[in-house]
């Protein structure tokens, strides 16, 4: 500790890690979905800044995560992504984490939380699905049939210039909020449409099912109407695949509640942890 | 549609109804609320089919999910989108591409949040597009990201959609580009995981696929940047790249190493194995296709030899294919002929240090190239069926020399060890050829152990364990050989009567070298002794091993520490000298 490594901070650096709130609370770990960055959990934030330690991070080819760090063999399954998470964890030396888990970020986290319980206190997991493809073998409606995820896999390929466009992004309509649009709009826009094609494979033809029994952390699933990612039989296949998880059902529709309502997202979340919201 | 009588707003409303694009609004989930009749027409929609429904469903599925992950969070966060490419479904089924910007005007008193959507019908665009991306991918060529942008555009023909790895023709493609541009020498190293269907039989094809995709990855991390790992079909892989022979090698025990890291499958921990042929390019005229089969032929002779192993392709040697079809006549003609030989190999009781038995193993005294061990013609003989009569050979020659022993006083009688191979152990006439072969030499069951192989177990394990069961009941011991190298449980060892554990000699080659073969060894020698049976070491050619193994009170040894495999005469005198000496 006396003689700082000079690669001490390099999860730090390469996950583009914000670390906000009472720096003495308990820490909450905010991991995003496919398609975005930390941004995501913008609106969610104040609900958890006066009591936690937030830590915010940006996954492998996201947001602003250093581009040399993503690695094609590491992030070719979602271990890979895992690896980041607890190297992130490792380097704050954060304990009894509460992970607040998005979409794929959920499988990815609750990797991490089977790889090293240890870590974690308490993982939630926000619209998350183990598999998306279908799998006739077994019954499993995943929401998705392996030609639907091709077509996203080309609907990345249509959008490669949108995804990349170096223009000035017209930012209108924030009336509310101006002071974020220039830099959020920047950051939905980092994407490399490259990384993002791999992370959508990655993504949507893993099959996590396996690894949710062997999770030992207390597991909170919140699931949302509509949704059209996560369906409600995949949500439900994650809450029976983790012993004694508690299932929510979120006053929410859409895939991505921690946006579209964060008050009823972060009062699901906080009251679970026993807190008011 | 217009509901306000002043003229300000009836205007308003025909140039929202009629202007030159599409116009939507939905809710903050996406509930349609307004669509324009510039919108309707081209899409071919009715309003009412629209209203109240969701803007996800005018989209195929892959947009659907991109505007869910990305379009809609950064409207609700920025307020606004633009420019994104997506296909509208339209009335009849067809698609339309179009441009979509939106933006978010927030609740308010008017009103609560909306989105305001425009859609631009972009046909050439988008195929202008197209081309763009397509170019753009075409100008990578010669930087390091070329391989890479052309990938992806074949990934659909070229990749396997498990592990994601380039397929046959990824791989034929790849090797083509790179024995066209190599400067210096391609290697390829053909990985064949061991007991691959095992694994499948015994955990199910999930579990299967599960390794298979923690192999895939295991390979890329051995292999450097600009290696091609590829997945050819089953529980085959490719690795190549620019390597000589010394390389190739190297890279071939690196991938050994690799995966001899315990994988858990399906909450059980099994330890993968492989057995890798490697080939070199030698010059121009080494296509693809042919140092692909150089490797495939030398992977077959790393089977034989035992697995766990690498076998270099050696150019000097004939053609692999007609060469098995010569060797497997010679072979034929061999057993009738009386050219194969059996030699046999001390083990040792370790407690006493004295010979308690042999395993007998056979030889073939081939007339042109000498006497050659089982690795040079035994994969001929399983694929061909001529297996069994070669195991029937050695059965009885076996049998015939153990009774022979027994019978002589000046000679020191051992138990008899005797190899069977898996279609042996199928035949339903294996108990009663050992029944006859007993007989007929006048052996006393108790002085014949059958050793098998867990994969031979695991093809069919029922009838594995009757047909054992039965020569239990005739006083016959059973060992099971190479254990540690297939996948078998403890909970299917248990359903056999075995009496011997054989641990196989890549671990015990490991002690004091390697922690991790040690600790599979003592692990061994513990299972043994817990289910109450004796553990033998194979392969032990060091005193270190030796005191290793004694540590572990591992009950039986065998290998060129000791003596290697000898001829009948030449066993009673090492035996002689031994004692005596």
């Amino acid at each position: 500790m006396n003689h700082p490594h000079p690669t001490e901070a390099e999860a730090t650096r390469r996950s583009n890690v914000t670390v906000l709130g009472r720096a003495e609370g308990r820490p909450v770990l905010f991991v995003h979905g496919f398609g975005s960055g930390q941004e995501m959990w913008h609106r969610l934030l104040p609900a958890f800044t006066a009591h936690h330690r937030v830590v915010l991070y940006d996954q492998a080819g996201a947001g602003h995560a250093d581009p040399a760090a993503y690695d094609r063999a590491r992030h070719a399954s979602l271990d890979g992504y895992a690896s980041d998470l607890l190297d992130v964890c490792a380097e704050l030396d954060l304990r009894d984490v509460v992970v607040v888990a998005h979409s794929v970020g959920a499988m990815v986290a609750v990797r991490a939380a089977v790889a090293d319980p240890s870590r974690f206190g308490q993982l939630v997991l926000l619209a998350p699905s183990a598999r998306y493809v279908d799998d006739a073998a077994t019954g499993y409606d995943g929401g998705f049939s392996r030609e639907d995820i091709d077509e996203l896999l080309d609907s990345l390929d249509h959008n490669y210039f949108a995804w990349t466009a170096a223009v000035a992004p017209m930012v209108m309509g924030t009336p509310d909020r101006p002071e974020l649009g220039e830099e959020l709009t920047q950051a939905f826009r980092q994407t490399n449409p490259d990384t993002a094609r791999d992370f959508a494979r990655v993504t949507f033809l893993s099959d996590s099912r396996e690894v949710l029994a062997h999770v030992t952390t207390p597991t909170l699933v919140l699931q949302c109407r509509h949704d059209a990612l996560a369906p409600e039989a995949a949500v439900r296949r994650v809450h029976e695949g983790i012993a004694g998880s508690v299932l929510v059902e979120l006053d929410a529709i859409g895939h991505c509640p921690h946006v579209s309502a964060p008050d009823a997202t972060a009062a699901a979340v906080l009251s679970h942890l026993g807190q008011p919201a | 549609m217009a509901q306000e009588g002043a003229g300000g707003a009836c205007q308003d409303d025909a140039l929202f109804q009629q202007a030159p694009c599409g116009y939507l609004t939905t809710t903050d989930d996406g509930t349609l609320t307004r669509a324009n009749d510039t919108f309707l027409d081209w899409a071919g929609y009715r309003r009412e089919d629209l209203l109240g429904t969701s803007i996800t469903r005018l989209l195929p599925v892959g947009d659907r999910i991109l505007y869910s992950t990305h379009c809609l969070p950064q409207l609700l966060t920025v307020g606004a989108v633009s420019e994104v490419v997506v296909e509208v479904v339209a009335a009849d089924r067809a698609r339309r591409a179009c441009l979509l910007t939106a933006t978010r005007s927030p609740a308010s008193a008017a009103g609560p949040a909306e989105i305001r959507i425009i859609v631009f019908s972009i046909p050439e665009r988008r195929a202008y597009e197209q081309e763009l991306v397509a170019a753009l991918h075409r100008a990578e060529q010669s930087e390091s990201a070329r391989t890479r942008a052309e990938e992806d555009l074949r990934r659909q023909a070229v990749r396997d959609a498990l592990t994601g790895l380039p397929n046959r023709a990824g791989l034929d493609a790849e090797l083509t580009r790179s024995l066209a541009a190599a400067s210096a020498p391609v290697g390829l190293l053909f990985v064949d995981l061991d007991h691959f269907a095992a694994v499948n039989a015994s955990l199910g094809t999930a579990a299967g696929d599960e390794l298979l995709v923690v192999v895939a990855g295991r390979l890329l991390e051995c292999a450097r940047a600009s290696a091609t790992v590829a997945r050819l079909s089953g529980d085959e892989f490719v690795v190549a790249d620019e390597l000589d022979t010394a390389a190739a090698e190297a890279l071939a025990q690196r991938v050994l190493a690799a995966l001899s890291v315990p994988v858990v499958v399906q909450g059980l921990e099994i330890v993968a194995s492989a057995s890798i042929g490697a080939a070199v390019s030698a010059g121009a005229e080494d296509t693809a296709e042919r140092l692909l089969h150089h490797a495939a032929v030398a992977v077959h002779r790393a089977k034989a030899r035992g697995r766990r192993c690498v076998a270099v392709h050696d150019p000097t040697r004939t053609d692999a294919a007609v060469g098995r079809l010569r060797l497997l006549g010679e072979l034929r003609r061999a057993i009738a002929g009386g050219e194969l030989r059996l030699h046999y190999q001390p083990r040792i009781g370790l407690a006493a240090g004295t010979m308690t038995g042999v395993e007998a193993l056979v030889r073939w005294e081939h007339p042109v190239r000498g006497l050659l061990p089982p690795s040079e013609f035994i994969d001929v003989a399983e694929e061909s069926g001529l297996v069994r009569e070669l195991g029937a050979w050695v059965l009885d020659t076996a049998v015939e020399q153990a009774a022979r022993w027994a019978a002589d006083p000046a000679a020191r009688t051992v138990q008899m060890a005797v190899n069977v191979s898996t279609r042996q152990l199928g035949d339903p006439g294996l108990v009663a050829a050992v029944t006859g072969v007993l007989a007929r030499h006048g052996l006393d069951p108790r002085m014949l152990v059958l050793e098998v192989t867990e994969t031979a177990l695991m093809t069919d394990p029922d009838a594995a364990a009757s047909a054992l069961r039965a020569l239990k009941e005739l006083g016959v011991g059973v060992a099971v050989d190479d254990f540690g190298t297939g996948y078998a449980s403890l909970t299917y060892l248990q359903r056999f009567p075995v009496d011997e554990l054989k641990i196989d000699r890549s671990f015990v080659m490991g002690l004091g070298v390697d922690d991790g073969a040690g600790a599979i060894v003592a692990t061994c020698v513990q299972l043994a002794h817990a289910m109450g049976i004796r553990a033998v070491a194979e392969g032990v050619e060091t005193e270190d091993q030796r005191l290793a193994l004694v540590a572990m009170r591992c009950d039986f040894v065998q290998g060129y520490h000791y003596a290697r495999p000898l001829t009948a005469p030449a066993l009673q005198a090492w035996h002689r000298e031994r004692t005596t000496g």
